[in-house]
């Protein structure tokens, strides 16, 4: 997994709840923390290494609500210590997703530009 | 000689139809992100109304048997036809990366390969007309010409239109957007496509057919944007207004 583009993701969740998907795909909060836990896949995430890309659209209150509430509870992601986490198969798969969705976003833009610009 | 005055009507029919479709293109609602593209198209069907203009005339001189005339007419359609790849490539080109720049930089690429074509033309002997009973037809005695016109103004113009029409059809789009894209892809095609076998054909009857087919082509491209009533039913691609609004209106 690359870099995070944190303004690209927020533009494909700010699509995927004009789509009426408000969680998940289009919830920026939980694109951003499942992403960056798949960024260090086999390492453990620092509650740092999250807020160095939720900072910039969420409080830190409200991230570590979505981590205990969401991924620790269903399975996403396990607490090895204190503020310290890694990323499971399961949430493995839902990063998968998430990253299929960004591609389905730019795909999307891309097409409707090109049908914007014919007469 | 009336196979000359069908060809003559043809000639007639696709420049009066060309000259419609452009009407109707100016009279389009716009936006500004479509505002060049939908002057490049509106510029492309001129070009070809204005060529077929002259070609019409040409082959009604040659009717009444004005070699002289018929020469001229030519000459004269030649300059839009070698200048009828700039305003598509320019629409393609902007249609898939919206950069203007980038569009006029390959627009005026194309033109160059006109200004080369039609200066090999004008240079070289041109042997005819031989005028038949279908057509009247004109060799050119310059392979470079014939070249620059094949590969540069009709090959690569011609792949860039399956390669957007290819770039359309693999996504999923509405029915509508589908229909009106493809078919005015299709039509450009075969309209491209027909007026490089008319310029090469050697064969009178192969002039006029590859004229009916281009007259086929202006038609489907009005279609295009004018699909009648029973189509739109048959298709499924009929625009469906808000019934309480009308109501209310």
């Amino acid at each position: 997994m690359g870099e995070i583009d944190v303004s690209l993701e927020q533009e494909a969740a700010a699509y995927f709840r004009s789509l009426g998907i408000n969680q998940g795909p289009g919830d920026i909060q939980y694109r951003l923390i499942i992403l960056a836990l798949a960024s260090n896949e086999g390492r453990v995430t620092l509650f740092s290494d999250i807020r160095a890309y939720t900072d910039q659209v969420a409080d830190r209150g409200s991230v570590a609500s979505k981590l205990k509430t969401v991924f620790l509870l269903e399975g996403l992601a396990k607490r090895v210590q204190r503020g310290g986490y890694v990323i499971t198969d399961k949430g493995l798969a839902a990063a998968r997703f998430i990253e299929k969705s960004t591609k389905f976003y730019k795909k999307y833009m891309q097409i409707d530009a090109i049908i914007e610009r014919i007469p | 000689m009336s196979g000359l005055l069908l060809n003559a009507a043809a000639c007639a029919a696709i420049a009066m139809s060309a000259f419609a479709f452009v009407w109707t293109l100016h009279k389009q609602e716009y936006k500004d992100t479509n505002l060049p593209s939908l002057w490049a198209l509106i510029l492309f069907w001129a070009t070809i109304a204005l060529a077929f203009l002259f070609v019409c005339v040409r082959v009604i001189a040659a009717f009444y048997g004005y070699t002289g005339v018929d020469r001229i007419c030519y000459y004269l359609a030649s300059i839009p036809l070698a200048f009828l790849p700039v305003s598509l490539v320019f629409f393609i080109v902007y249609v898939v990366t919206g950069d203007k720049r980038a569009s006029l930089a390959m627009s005026l690429i194309f033109s160059a390969f006109g200004i080369v074509y039609l200066w090999f033309l004008f240079t070289s002997e041109i042997a005819g007309p031989e005028v038949t009973y279908w057509a009247t037809i004109f060799s050119i005695d310059s392979d470079a010409a014939i070249t620059v016109y094949l590969s540069g103004l009709f090959i690569v113009p011609t792949a860039m239109v399956i390669a957007l029409l290819g770039i359309i059809l693999a996504r999923k789009i509405s029915k509508r957007h589908r229909y009106r894209i493809a078919l005015t892809l299709v039509a450009i095609s075969i309209v491209f496509d027909f007026i490089l076998v008319d310029a090469i054909a050697i064969w009178d009857v192969m002039q006029v057919v590859s004229r009916i087919f281009i007259l086929i082509g202006v038609v489907l491209a009005f279609l295009a944007y004018h699909p009648p009533d029973t189509l739109q039913d048959r298709l499924g691609i009929r625009e469906i207004h808000d019934e309480i609004e009308v109501i209310d209106g």
